[in-house]
């Protein structure tokens, strides 16, 4: 391979840097616990430094050169980042040595850039000192630790979405370094699993789907995604890039998230309060509602602020459609792809066009009448925090307003909402339940835990890697898992984390690593660039140009056996996708493409194991779920997956064959599927059927069978 | 701050033993994490157990449902609420059973026209196919910050399963799109894509003798897991391996299997998609299967109009009397429901060959559990573009349909999100369809 192919066309705008915010007062708000716990204040956490772009000059061996944003380094590949967007992810050994060592250096500068591990320690005492006072309080423990091989099992799901193989638990457990757990943490969260999984995670709460509106491709969004969280940006950037995001969705991947909504503003806005805030101003976007907090008006305010953007060029479109009638030789379907690529694009207008609907039926406000944005706030206090202190003169200039206030780390809910979602993440439920709803602090388990989370989350400047690190390190994190509690009872108080059912990219991705090894790993989908082609220049669309950009867009797909604009390219099928991959292609067996989740369609085909195991549809946030159902254990026993399992090809059937002796193989499989050795009565039971005419195939099919597998303790 | 929101109930629990807890263990599927999919059940007044429309007539007559659904938008001028003058079409009119008049594209239809109840005046506003198809199967106008459940996903969460291994309800050519809406996934239909195929994996790759083997040796090894306090959901996956490990040895499974139907009862239904579709629906009803959803497409005739009523039309009418007069002679049409629905009409007007949506007038039609046989409700007006009276809006025609079942409507559940919600959208039962 070389850079010359890789990078097209490298232009030298600069990104432009977000401006340094001021850190937000700890939230002040006095709750009760379940029975009241006094507890100490948390130690403060010193705030993370900035986190500066590193730009370099990349050099391959043949002497090529082009100019890239570092974005991640694990293992052999490299991704990096040109000024105009485009992410490239290959393997190291095309550059030459000085970059090679350079890329090290940079993934060194960042881990340098992270909390120190005294911080860690002394934040994740903090979150047990608090956990602790709160069990005192109400007679309970925490749970006994966890034993190194549960908590081996929880840390590469949680952290790299899959199960460890064989090896990389047999390293673990034989490991005697006192720090081993605090090392695999740091290990894990800079590994390539560590943004699968959590794309995966923030895939279900962003509704990333490969197709919105009436079939337009969201590759573009989806590929921005990926490459912000290779670069590990932190979570006020993302949210602000995606709100802010101006332009074309073939220009700008960041603008999909807004675009996802651009034909039902007013759901977006509902939806985006939901998923930044935790705020559920559902029933107030139709109408008071009678018993909750938030009014009609309070809704229609804070739409308003939207009420200048316009999600979608109808005059381009009419131009582009006009062109194409009058032609009639260009290809229908590449027409609609270059209207879809161009035409949904985010521009603020220099009018607020929101008004009360005509059948506004409260006094605070006329019917029909234009609305003038306003901020919600939650507590007397917060209208005098600086935060609020917006402008809404300039209509142009709303959805910036808007972003600034609902990033800033003063915004009292901002980062109280990813603090708890991510402590669920963790834990399998959040200090507030459920997590879409966190108006009323008051419901946290313990106010306090949820005061030291926001505050751990503003120190660490929205970098959910060292939030993760920090709650990792926690002993309430390393202690056993408690089984699911009914909450009909009372509140969970976190004796522990909680007994859960793998999330269905858990299951899968653990099920394509134990069946091909960590290859899947490296395995890499990237679609939106090949989209870019049909974008159109700036300025008047003439013929010329549509037929400039059919035949970019035809040049882009030659090759790839999809059409453009055919189903098989906006994701219909996961075969066919192959050519989307970047670096290594997945291994494809028994009908199954075995690409890690996040490298597959968003979401998977409706009866695939993935949806079947509970992957949302994502038209709405939070739609994954663990339920269970009859299909799923037919298609584990007897489906692709069934034979996937028991397949001589597999890596961990292969893995357990190269071991000497009945014991050392039962052994080996025992790590790959459960990440723990067997006891000495299931050496002899599995021994004894090895004997009796069942092969390592079908101890692999047990394994993967059992419920041991399918939860995570 | 107010403590009143519906959805504190959900988290207060001093107030939970007043909530019906109807999500736990259904035998095809399950919610495995029952603090997340409870539904609250809003006024749990003295007798409020009794359903409101428990003493109206057809009150729980239809045991069970099948659902059509025309994909495309069915032409009611052209097929159950004929035109003379402007808005006529190329079919002529004819005089079918049942007092009623059809058109000529309906000749097995007006056979049996002397079953059915067919409503003239279907109202709604909505022209666009997916919002449209998704008002028709949930009763709901679509929106982008909640998903409606269907009519089987209701009937779950009011009655419960329906069978102890087979599920509740079923979509038949068609992805089943989460229809469970707000209630546990557990209710989501079972989708069967091809009716030919049945239900996927049923049978292991490896020999009788290997999956005896391997689920001895499975049983043996899982057998520790989780200690003495085993957790709810692990309990609830060990009981639900154990269904399956039934259910494949189960006959149950046949209901799936239509190629165990006679030959000449196949070929009655013919070997199209519907064909096979209903033929399926049917013998998964006759099993135990409450709510069935057969989807058909091709209707969506803005050209070709006559050919296309000739050749998608004619092997639906083929179909659906077939369906109805096997369910007839079952002795099962007086507890089955059969609706057909489609998403709108198509205008008294031609365009070209063939006319465009019209969602302002259409037809839907009811055939058994328990409505009137050879009855027409309601009419559109004499050019076919408005209901001549008050219409039937998608959310009465599911009132209609579960007060058939024999659900409560116009009774509030609340969701998980804390909104109250009623089958069909707060709007009342068609009362006069009943027998």
């Amino acid at each position: 391979m070389r850079l010359l192919a890789l990078f097209a066309s490298v232009c030298l705008a600069l990104s432009a840097q977000a401006a340094a915010k001021k850190e937000g007062k700890k939230e002040a708000k006095k709750a009760e616990p379940v029975v009241k716990a006094v507890v100490p204040p948390a130690a403060p956490v010193a705030a993370l430094g900035e986190r500066a772009a590193i730009w370099h000059t990349w050099t391959d061996k043949e002497g090529q050169k082009v100019d890239a944003q570092f974005c991640g380094l694990s293992g052999d590949f490299i991704t990096i980042q040109t000024r105009d967007g485009r992410t490239y992810h290959f393997k190291t050994d095309i550059l030459v040595a000085e970059d090679v060592e350079f890329a090290r250096s940079c993934l060194e500068r960042n881990r340098q850039n992270s909390f120190s591990p005294a911080i860690i320690a002394s934040a994740a005492a903090d979150i047990d000192r608090l956990v602790g006072a709160v069990l005192t309080a109400n007679k309970q423990t925490l749970n006994a630790p966890a034993t190194d091989e549960q908590f081996l099992r929880r840390i590469y799901l949680d952290a790299a979405g899959r199960v460890p193989t064989a090896k990389e638990a047999a390293t673990f457990l034989a490991s005697t370094a006192p720090d081993k757990r605090a090392k695999l943490i740091d290990e894990l969260v800079f590994s390539p699993g560590y943004t699968m999984q959590m794309f995966n995670w923030m895939a279900d709460l962003l509704r990333v789907k490969d197709t919105f509106a009436k079939g337009v491709p969201a590759f573009t969004f989806e590929d921005w995604l990926k490459t912000r969280l290779a670069a590990n940006a932190p979570w006020d950037k993302l949210v602000y890039e995606m709100v802010t995001a101006d332009g074309r969705l073939s220009d700008n991947g960041a603008t999909g998230f807004m675009l996802f909504d651009a034909e039902m503003p007013l759901d977006g806005v509902s939806n985006l309060m939901t998923t930044f805030l935790g705020t559920n101003m559902a029933c107030a976007q139709c109408h008071d509602h009678p018993l909750a907090e938030w009014k009609q008006r309070d809704f229609y305010q804070m739409a308003a602020f939207f009420g200048a953007t316009d999600g979608k060029d109808e005059a381009l479109l009419s131009v582009i459609n006009k062109i194409a009638r009058a032609d009639g030789g260009l290809p229908k379907a590449a027409v609609k792809k270059i209207a879809d690529m161009n035409t949904f694009r985010l521009e603020d207008l220099d009018k607020q066009k929101l008004t009360f609907p005509k059948d506004y039926k409260y006094k605070d406000a006329k019917p029909g009448e234009a609305v003038t944005p306003a901020l919600i706030a939650w507590e007397k206090g917060d209208k005098s925090l600086p935060a609020y202190n917006v402008s809404t003169k300039n209509p142009a200039q709303l959805r910036d307003e808007f972003a600034r206030w609902l990033t800033s780390p003063q915004n009292p809910r901002f980062a109280t909402n990813i603090a708890n979602r991510i402590w669920k993440k963790a834990f399998g439920l959040g200090v507030i339940e459920p997590v879409n709803d966190i108006d009323d602090l008051s419901f946290a388990s313990s106010p306090e835990l949820m005061a030291h989370l926001t505050f751990v989350m503003k120190a660490a400047k929205f970098d959910l890697r060292e939030v993760q690190r920090v709650i990792y390190n926690s002993k309430t994190y390393q202690a056993s898992a408690s089984a699911t509690p009914d909450l009909g009872k009372g509140r969970y108080l976190f004796n522990g984390p909680v007994v859960r059912r793998l999330t269905a990219e858990q299951a899968w991705d653990s099920l394509v690593v134990t069946a091909v090894g960590t290859y899947a790993d490296n395995v890499l989908l990237r679609r939106g660039d090949d989209l870019k082609a049909f974008a159109l220049p700036a300025g008047k669309v003439t013929l010329a140009e549509l037929k400039n950009a059919v035949d970019r867009g035809k040049k882009a797909f030659a090759g790839t056996g999809k059409a453009a604009g055919s189903k098989k390219a906006a994701g219909g099928s996961s075969l066919g996708l192959a050519n989307g991959y970047e670096g290594d292609k997945p291994v494809s067996r028994f009908s199954l493409l075995l690409a890690r989740a996040s490298e597959l369609p968003q979401p998977s085909p409706e009866t695939h194991f993935l949806r079947l195991w509970g992957q949302g549809d994502r038209l709405l946030a939070d739609s994954a779920t663990n339920d269970g159902s009859v299909p799923q254990v037919l298609q584990m026993m007897n489906g692709a997956v069934g034979k996937l399992v028991a397949d001589t090809r597999s890596a961990a059937v292969m893995d357990a064959m190269k071991e000497k002796t009945a014991d050392a193989q039962v052994t080996s499989l025992y790590l790959s599927y459960l990440s723990r050795k067997p006891t000495a009565k299931e050496l002899a039971v599995a021994g004894k059927s090895l004997k009796d005419g069942l092969g390592l195939t079908d101890l692999a099919w047990v394994l993967a069978n059992t419920r041991e597998f399918l939860f995570v303790q | 701050m107010s403590h009143h929101n519906p959805s504190d109930l959900l988290r207060h629990p001093e107030d939970r033993r007043s909530f019906i807890e109807k999500c736990a263990k259904v035998s095809f599927g399950l919610s495995v994490l029952p603090f997340f999919s409870r539904i609250a059940e809003a006024a749990e007044a003295p007798g409020a157990s009794k359903a409101p429309n428990a003493d109206l007539p057809g009150f729980g007559k239809a045991k069970r449902v099948i659902f059509l659904q025309l994909n495309g938008g069915m032409s009611h001028i052209d097929t159950f609420d004929p035109k003379t003058g402007a808005s006529k079409g190329p079919g002529s009119i004819v005089s079918a059973k049942g007092d009623m008049q059809l058109t000529s594209y309906l000749p097995e239809t007006a056979k049996i026209s002397d079953k059915i109840t067919v409503i003239r005046s279907m109202t709604a506003k909505v022209g666009v196919h997916a919002s449209a198809a998704y008002l028709m199967r949930t009763g709901f106008e679509q929106r982008g910050t909640v998903q409606h459940p269907t009519l089987g996903a209701w009937a779950q969460h009011f009655l419960g399963a329906s069978h102890k291994t087979l599920p509740s309800s079923v979509t038949v050519n068609r992805s089943s799109n989460h229809g469970n809406g707000w209630f546990p996934a557990a209710y989501s239909p079972l989708p069967i894509l091809n009716p030919n195929d049945g239900l996927l994996d049923t049978k292991s790759p490896v020999g009788e003798a290997a999956v005896a083997k391997r689920s001895e040796l499975l049983a043996q090894l899982d057998v520790g897991f989780g200690g003495k306090a085993v957790d709810e959901n692990v309990k609830s996956y060990n009981e639900f391996y154990e269904s399956t490990f039934q259910l494949m040895k189960s006959s149950d499974l046949k209901a799936f299997d239509i190629s165990a139907e006679p030959a000449e009862m196949r070929a009655r239904y013919g070997k199209s998609k519907f064909g096979q579709g209903c033929l399926l629906a049917r013998r998964l009803v006759e099993n135990g299967v409450r709510f069935v959803e057969v989807a058909i497409g091709g209707w969506d005739m803005h050209a070709s109009l006559d050919d296309r009523l000739t050749d998608v039309g004619g092997d639906f009418d083929r179909v659906y009397a077939t369906l109805i007069q096997d369910l007839d002679a079952k002795g099962l049409l007086d507890s089955t429901l059969v609706v057909v629905a489609t998403e709108f009409g198509r205008k008294p007007s031609f365009e070209g060959g063939g006319r465009g949506h019209h969602p302002l007038v259409f037809s839907s039609v009811l055939a058994g559990g328990g409505v009137k046989r050879g009855y027409v409700h309601g009419a559109s007006d004499a050019k076919g573009y408005a209901p001549e009276a008050d219409g039937v809006s998608p959310g009465s025609l599911h009132a209609t349909i579960a007060h058939a079942a024999g659900l409560p409507v116009q009774t509030d559940i609340i969701t998980p999100a804390g909104r109250p919600m009623q089958v069909g959208n707060k709007a009342a039962p068609q009362k006069g369809v009943f027998a």
